[in-house]
Order: C-alpha cells, then sequence, then structure tokens
C-alpha cells in the first residue's frame, strides 16, 4: 500500500541551507501493507508529526523543507506533490479537530472532501451513510460541530477524512485531548476501520499503553534521521517511550515480551512479582483553603459549590472527564478566573484580591496552552527573562530546563519547539518563581515517558521542598506515579477526595494499567514493584 | 417588542447565508463614502451596531463589537487631530480655534506649517471625513462579526486557489485574533513581565503566531481533504484563470479606490469596476470549466437574505442617485 524508498526530510534555514547535518528523516526504505495498523511513536520531538505530513505532501507544502527519494502509494510515486493531490487516497487527522472543522454542522464536515473532490451527489450520500454508521455518528449528522464532546468531534474529523473512500488514514495524536472515554471511542473505531474496511492506520500517539495491543506493527521515529518499523515486541528497546506495561516487562525479564494486559496478567498470576506498598507523604501545615467555591457561566452550572484544603508536602491530582470543571476549578483557585460565590485563601489572602505579580509568589499556574506564556524569539532569551523576573541566579530556569527536556540548541525559536519542549520549558519558568502553590493543567500532554519520569522527579523534589501541587489531568499512569491525593470531578461537582491507592486500584473506574495487570489492591504504579 | 424580535430571528446570523452580511456590510459601506451627510454616517455607524446587536449569536466572532467601536472613535479622533496638527492655512477671519501656529523651514520649498488658526470648515470638514471611515469600519464590522467565517470558507470558490485561500485565511484572521487575544491575555498574567522587556510584545506575539498558526492549520487541513485540487483542468486553463482573476482584482480595486477619492467624476470609474467584475466573472466561469467540485447541500437563500440583501440594494441605488449626498 505505502511503499518509502529512500525517503529523506530537512527542514531549511531562510538561506536555503539545511538546519542540521542529519535530515529530520534520512534515506527512509519501509513498506506497509494493506489494512495494517502502525502505531508511530517515538521520544518527543523525534518529528512524528513530521513524518505522517510527509506522507499527504503537508510536508515540505506547510511546513517548509526539502523532501527527497520515492513515497510509492498504490504503485505509483507521489513524491513533491502537494496535499490536495494526496486528497483522494490519503485523509489525515490532527491533533485539535475544532481548528481544523470547515463546517458547522456534522454532515457539512464530512461531505467537504467529497465535494472538494467532485464526486456525484449520489455517490456521496452513500458514502455519508456508511462512513457515519462506522463511526457511530449517524444520530449526529444534523448536530452543530461545537456542542459534540472531544471524541465525538475526532470521530467526525475521522469519517471526514475518508469520507471518499480513502484506504490510507493518517492521525496525529487524536486521543491526547480525549478523557480515557473519548479515547477508547476513537480507538475503537480504528481498529474497526483497519480489520473490516481494511484501511491502512498510521496512528501517532504519546499515550500508548492501551493502544500496543489493537496494533499490528509499530513504528519508531527515533529523532536521529532513522525509522524502523517492526512488531511491537520488538521495538521497545528505547525505553523513553515505552508504556508501563512494557516496562514492566522488561524490569522483570518477561520473556515473551507481553503487549496485551491479559497476557501479562497471566504472567504476573504466574510468577507473582513483589512489590511494596505506596506509602503517601505526610502533609504539612494548609496553604490552601477553598471554601464554598461555585462558577456559573451563564445558566450553566460550571462548578458547584465545592470545599477543600491544599497542604504542603503534597502533590494532589484532580481528574474527571472532559467538560468535569477541572479547567475552570484551576483558575478559579488562581484568582483570575470567572467566579460566582466562595473564596480561595492563602499565606496572602484571597487570590482573587491579589495583582498579577503579587499572585506569583504565592501561586504560579502553567495553562493547558502552555504556548501562550513563550514571547520571545530565542529559547536563550526566554530562559534568560525568566532568571530576571524571579530574581534568581542567572542559568537556574535553563538549568531546570535541561533537566526536564534535555540538551537543547539555545538559539533556537521557541516556537520550533515540539509540544511537549515547549511545556517543559514553561514548567521550568514557573517552577523556577518558588512559589508555595503551583496549579499544572494537563501537563502530560503531548509528553513521552522519559519526560513525564522526568516531570515527576521535578514534582517530587518540589514536594520535598514543602510546597503544594495541584494537577488537572486525565493520564492515570502519571497520578498513579506521583500523587498523595485524588480529587475527583464530575459535572462540576466534587465527587471523591481520596488516595491515590483507592481511586486507581484494580476494578476501579480509573484503574491504572499496572492495577489492571496484576489485579491486587495496593499496586498502581511501577516503582512499587520489586526485582 | 416582539415584532422586532421576530425580525431579528429572520435575520439572526445563524440563518441568514454568510454572503448576504458582507454585501450588506460592502454596501453600507460604499453608501457612507458617497455620503457627506454626517446624520447619514452617523445613522449608517448606528444601524450597523444596533444590527450586530440585535442578530448575533454567541460565536466567538460575533463578540467582536467593542474592538470595532474602539478603532471607529480612534479613527475619528486621528482625522481631527490630524487636521488640526497639519493645518493647511484657515485665515484667521473665520477661525473657530485660535491656535498659534509653528513654521519649520527645511531651508527650501515651502516652510512647513503646523497648528495655526483652523476654520470651522475645516474642522467639520475633518469630523465628517472621520465619521466616515468610521461608518465604513463599523460597516465591514457587521459582515465580520454576523457572517460566520467557516461557512463563508466553505463557499469559496475552490478553482481560484491560491487567491482564494488567501482572502479565507485573511476573512478569518480578525475574528481568530480578537479570541486568541483573550486568552493570551490571561495566560501573560500567569508569568510576569520583568521591567527590561516591552508589555506589548508579551500579548501581541503569542496573540499574532497562535493566529497564523490556526489559520495555517485550518489551511492545511482544507488542502488535505482535496481544496484547490487542480481536478482535469489543463496547465493553461488553470494560469488563464489565474491571470484573469488578478487582473478582475486590480480593476475592482483600482475602480472602487477612484469612487472612494473623487466622488464627482464617476463615469470612468464605474466602467472600470464594470469591466473587473465581468473579467472576475470570466475568471470564475474558466476555472470551473469542467466542474470539480459538487455542493452536496446548497447554502440557501432564505427570506431574510432576499430582504437584506434587497435593502442594501436599494441604499446603493439611492447613494449612487446622489440622494445621501448633503
Amino acid at each position: 500500500m505505502i511503499q518509502l524508498k529512500d525517503l529523506s526530510f530537512s527542514y531549511l534555514k531562510s538561506d536555503g541551507s539545511k538546519v542540521s547535518e542529519t535530515p529530520q528523516l534520512n534515506n527512509v526504505n519501509l513498506s506497509i501493507n494493506a489494512g495494517e495498523f502502525v502505531l508511530v511513536c517515538g521520544p518527543t520531538g523525534s518529528g512524528k508529526s513530521t513524518f505522517l505530513k510527509a506522507l499527504n505532501g503537508l510536508a515540505p507544502s506547510f511546513t517548509g523543507g526539502v523532501i527527497e527519494g520515492e513515497l510509492i502509494i498504490d504503485g505509483v510515486n507521489l513524491i513533491g506533490l502537494e496535499p490536495h493531490e494526496f486528497a483522494s487516497k490519503v485523509g489525515y487527522v490532527n491533533q485539535q479537530p475544532e481548528n481544523a472543522f470547515v463546517g458547522d454542522t456534522v454532515i457539512d464536515e464530512i461531505v467537504y472532501c467529497a465535494e472538494q473532490l467532485g464526486l456525484p451527489i449520489s455517490e456521496i450520500k452513500t458514502s455519508v451513510e456508511k462512513i457515519s454508521a462506522l463511526l457511530e455518528i449517524s444520530d449526529l449528522l444534523e448536530r452543530p460541530l461545537a456542542t459534540l464532546s472531544g471524541g465525538q468531534q475526532q470521530r467526525v474529523a475521522i469519517a471526514s477524512a475518508l469520507v471518499a473512500g480513502q484506504k490510507i488514514l493518517l492521525l496525529d495524536e487524536p486521543t491526547s485531548a480525549l478523557d480515557l472515554e473519548g479515547a477508547s471511542e476513537v480507538l475503537r473505531v480504528l481498529q474497526r476501520l483497519s480489520s473490516e474496511e481494511g484501511v491502512t492506520v498510521l496512528l501517532a500517539e504519546h499515550r500508548i499503553s492501551r493502544v500496543i495491543a489493537a496494533v499490528d506493527s509499530v513504528l519508531v521515529v527515533h529523532g536521529d534521521g532513522s525509522v524502523t518499523k517492526g512488531p511491537t515486541e520488538t521495538q521497545f528497546n528505547d525505553s523513553r517511550f515505552a508504556p508501563p506495561i512494557i516496562e514492566l516487562g522488561l524490569k522483570l525479564g518477561w520473556k515473551p515480551l507481553p503487549v496485551s494486559t491479559s497476557s501479562a496478567n497471566k504472567k504476573w498470576t504466574e510468577t507473582k512479582p513483589k512489590y511494596i506498598a505506596k506509602t503517601p507523604f505526610a502533609p504539612t501545615e494548609d496553604v490552601l483553603r477553598v471554601q464554598n467555591l461555585e462558577v456559573n457561566f451563564g445558566s450553566v452550572e460550571a462548578l458547584q459549590s465545592t470545599s477543600f484544603t491544599l497542604q504542603g508536602n503534597q502533590i494532589t491530582a484532580l481528574m474527571g472527564e472532559n467538560g468535569s470543571g477541572k479547567t475552570t476549578l484551576c483558575w478559579a483557585i488562581q484568582g483570575s478566573g470567572t467566579r460566582t460565590k466562595g473564596s480561595v485563601i492563602t499565606s496572602k489572602g484571597e487570590t482573587a484580591e491579589l495583582s498579577s505579580n503579587e499572585r506569583l509568589e504565592v501561586i504560579t499556574m502553567v495553562p493547558q496552552r502552555a504556548a501562550d506564556l513563550l514571547f520571545l524569539s530565542t529559547l536563550s532569551a526566554e530562559l534568560e527573562e525568566s532568571d530576571r523576573f524571579a530574581e534568581v541566579k542567572p542559568g537556574s530556569t535553563a538549568k531546570l530546563f535541561k533537566s526536564l527536556a534535555g540538551r537543547i540548541d539555545t538559539s533556537i525559536h521557541p516556537r520550533d519547539l515540539s509540544a511537549g519542549q515547549q511545556l517543559s520549558l514553561v514548567l521550568a519558568i514557573q517552577l523556577v518563581k518558588q512559589a508555595k502553590i503551583l496549579i499544572l493543567d494537563e501537563p502530560t500532554r503531548g509528553l513521552d515517558y522519559s519526560a513525564k519520569h522526568a516531570l515527576a522527579i521535578q514534582l517530587n523534589s518540589i514536594r520535598s521542598a514543602d510546597r503544594s501541587v495541584l494537577i488537572a489531568t486525565h493520564d492515570i499512569e502519571f497520578v498513579a506515579m506521583v500523587s498523595d491525593r485524588v480529587l475527583v470531578l464530575e459535572d462540576g461537582k466534587l465527587i471523591t477526595d481520596s488516595t491515590p491507592i483507592e481511586v486507581l486500584g484494580a476494578g476501579s473506574k480509573f484503574a491504572s494499567q499496572l492495577a489492571e495487570i496484576s489485579n491486587e489492591q495496593g499496586l498502581i504504579s511501577l516503582e512499587q514493584v520489586q526485582l | 417588542m416582539p415584532a422586532i424580535t421576530r425580525a431579528a430571528h429572520l435575520l439572526s446570523a445563524n440563518k441568514t447565508n454568510p454572503l448576504t452580511w458582507w454585501l450588506a456590510g460592502l454596501s453600507l459601506a460604499v453608501m457612507a463614502s458617497l455620503s457627506s451627510n454626517v446624520f447619514v454616517l452617523i445613522g449608517i455607524c448606528v444601524a450597523s451596531l444596533v444590527t450586530i446587536k440585535l442578530c448575533r449569536d454567541d460565536s466567538p466572532w460575533a463578540q467582536s463589537i467593542s474592538f470595532y467601536i474602539k478603532l471607529a472613535a480612534i479613527v475619528i479622533a486621528l482625522r481631527v487631530i490630524f487636521r488640526i496638527i497639519f493645518n493647511l492655512g484657515s485665515s484667521t477671519k473665520d477661525a473657530f480655534l485660535l491656535l498659534p501656529s509653528i513654521d519649520i523651514d527645511f531651508g527650501f520649498g515651502n516652510a512647513l506649517k503646523l497648528f495655526g488658526p483652523i476654520s470651522q470648515e475645516a474642522f467639520t470638514l475633518a469630523l465628517l471625513d472621520g465619521f466616515r471611515l468610521a461608518a465604513i469600519i463599523l460597516a465591514v464590522g457587521m459582515a465580520n462579526s454576523l457572517a460566520n467565517p467557516r461557512k463563508l470558507l466553505k463557499s469559496t470558490p475552490g478553482a481560484l486557489y491560491e487567491i482564494a485561500t488567501a482572502i479565507s485565511i485573511a476573512i478569518n484572521l480578525a475574528p481568530q485574533l480578537i479570541a486568541s487575544l483573550g486568552r493570551v491575555r490571561r495566560a501573560r498574567s500567569l508569568r510576569g513581565q520583568s521591567k527590561g522587556i516591552k508589555a506589548v510584545t508579551g500579548i501581541v506575539i503569542p496573540v499574532l503566531e497562535d493566529t497564523i498558526d490556526q489559520s495555517m492549520g485550518l489551511a492545511a487541513s482544507m488542502s488535505a481533504r482535496g481544496f484547490g485540487r487542480k481536478g482535469n483542468r489543463s496547465n493553461t486553463q488553470v494560469i488563464g484563470a489565474r491571470l484573469l482573476a488578478f487582473l478582475a482584482i486590480c480593476l475592482i480595486v483600482t475602480g472602487s479606490a477612484l469612487l472612494l477619492f473623487s466622488p464627482e467624476q464617476q463615469t470612468l470609474e464605474l466602467v472600470i469596476l464594470f469591466v473587473g467584475l465581468v473579467a472576475a466573472g470570466f475568471s470564475v466561469k474558466l476555472s470551473s470549466a469542467r466542474a470539480t467540485i459538487t455542493r452536496y447541500r446548497k447554502e440557501p437563500w432564505r427570506l431574510g437574505d432576499v430582504i437584506i440583501l434587497a435593502s442594501s440594494l436599494a441604499l446603493v441605488v439611492l447613494a449612487f442617485g446622489g440622494v445621501f449626498a448633503k
């Protein structure tokens, strides 16, 4: 179906020279069969997106750069063509469907590609019926796109990408912004498309623990220009992006490496590995008190009356589905968000009454779109500005950033960093301010497992400095790794305030992968497993 | 007032063709540019604002009304201030503001005269100019607030690929800019800014980058779904259509500019404008000679559209007839 022969891709500087000696993709040779379900993974910033975009002409058309070699789809070499010439063969879905929508209603959006390709109306009609049934959106056709959940939107985007009978589907992190339910909806339809409809699916993802059991093969973009493809078991010797299930297998030396929860569960019951109990950190004094906090947007109750306190020396996770009110709560606590009633008291007083600079002395926050905080033209300028503002020793931010993201050329423009690297940079900028309370809204979006580990280590060291961290997230594995306490919101209501062992343990709705594999009460994260 | 509510409902933004509001906005703008009656101009401003208020829905691009009001106010103020500073010699006799004048001598030609006494007539004229520009801004603002940019994008002819993409990205830019401005401003206060850094770069750069990123993302998504495909047209047809489109745009822009700046002589300008429109028509015809695009559902023209378009057309005809000139 797809064959790459000596495919190379390099970004260019403004003077026309190549950005680096080694191209982003360097002489890639591989082939993908019809109907194959391929997971594309690799460390943060390795070029997964670029690889996908190279397969339908978006790179270099929309990214700049040069592409060389052969890109054979259906026996025809399509290298160098514009994206619209790929449209009848290749469908493309990106991370945020709402930014890519051209229509107003679901049906408008789905038919767009078929219209552009000039298919006859009768053909579009049958095709819409078929694809909407496949993606379980037949009931939604007349709904405005804005009223759909993230998972539904993403399925509409997939329908729109396949409406003209395309047999190849490229997806760039389609589930990274979705909650558990949305993500599993999308994964389910992808599996069906590949097994029943023979669609070749290339899925780039970071959260892969639940994906790897479903895919036929794994393609790794290593970041040094090389790209390899093979069966799942053989592709994860680089643990930078290996999910917990693989890490567990590697740690315990299991052979063959189990990739599905059920096979890992069998192995676990056979071998009964030892594990230690998770000892929560002892909280110190209260640092923040939320009292009867309520937020309404017009007639919508986004947050019903909520009260709790946060203590020092603690990492508190705030979980809940998309739209449950996590982000609203974060902004209301920080003080600049909308509030209808209630108060949030810190050592400096009510957060809503502080000026923005006073707030930064007691509370810092990293919002969902971390890149909004970046505004200078080089990485080094951003790092220096951060040191200056926080009045810390020059180089402090740079040091923190290096520990999160590794060594990166500081003359680069912050916009050219990957999403994960941008997040690391903003985290470093906020962490260096030394405020007692840190709020993180979906910090692990777009981070690979090694970046998550690095973040966990950082958060642990902040915690021991008697600070309090609140993390709003969907990322169960990350919560299992770092949290001391878990709050769960449902439809704007705080329904759970408990320990991670309770919330993420075997059999619960938010069970971590390790809890599922081991089925042991009291085991939720890999760090607990002993050799 | 149920009658007004009913009418507003009929004309509400999500029930009308997006092209309708652009045509209505442009009609009002043309009317404003042809009028020198301050009441007519104020009438256009008020009409645009009231229409936005009554017909908008709660989409992000409809929230930009305050932005256009501010812009219009700034333009009026600037026009008057410039007239006062670059005063081209009113005589003291009929002066209405007696300001001392400053002469700057460059050593050649006439000295540049700044300030000085200003006559009531000159002042009113400047104010009128300001109001004319403000009315045009608000009329275009109305179109921008009420026309769903996504729908507009969908109905752009894919045949004129590069031009259509550029125009649709540009139209999408303003509403997105306004939407991301609020978000970025809030996010920026989370970081703080040391004294050496200009406050404005902290907002402007992320907003611009974000807006451009989003527009490019949209364009990429459209392109990946076949927008702008050449289809089975020959290269000559494609290039011919583009050249013709370019010519048409040049003619239309020149024609309208001449109309705006010299309202006295109109025959030549109207001919240029007409030739431009004919060329544009031919270009679209040539590009879609072998239809490569299907419309699954045509965006219908409803009663609301007919009412708005008919009244806009009537206003433009009256304006050209000189009814609002004085």
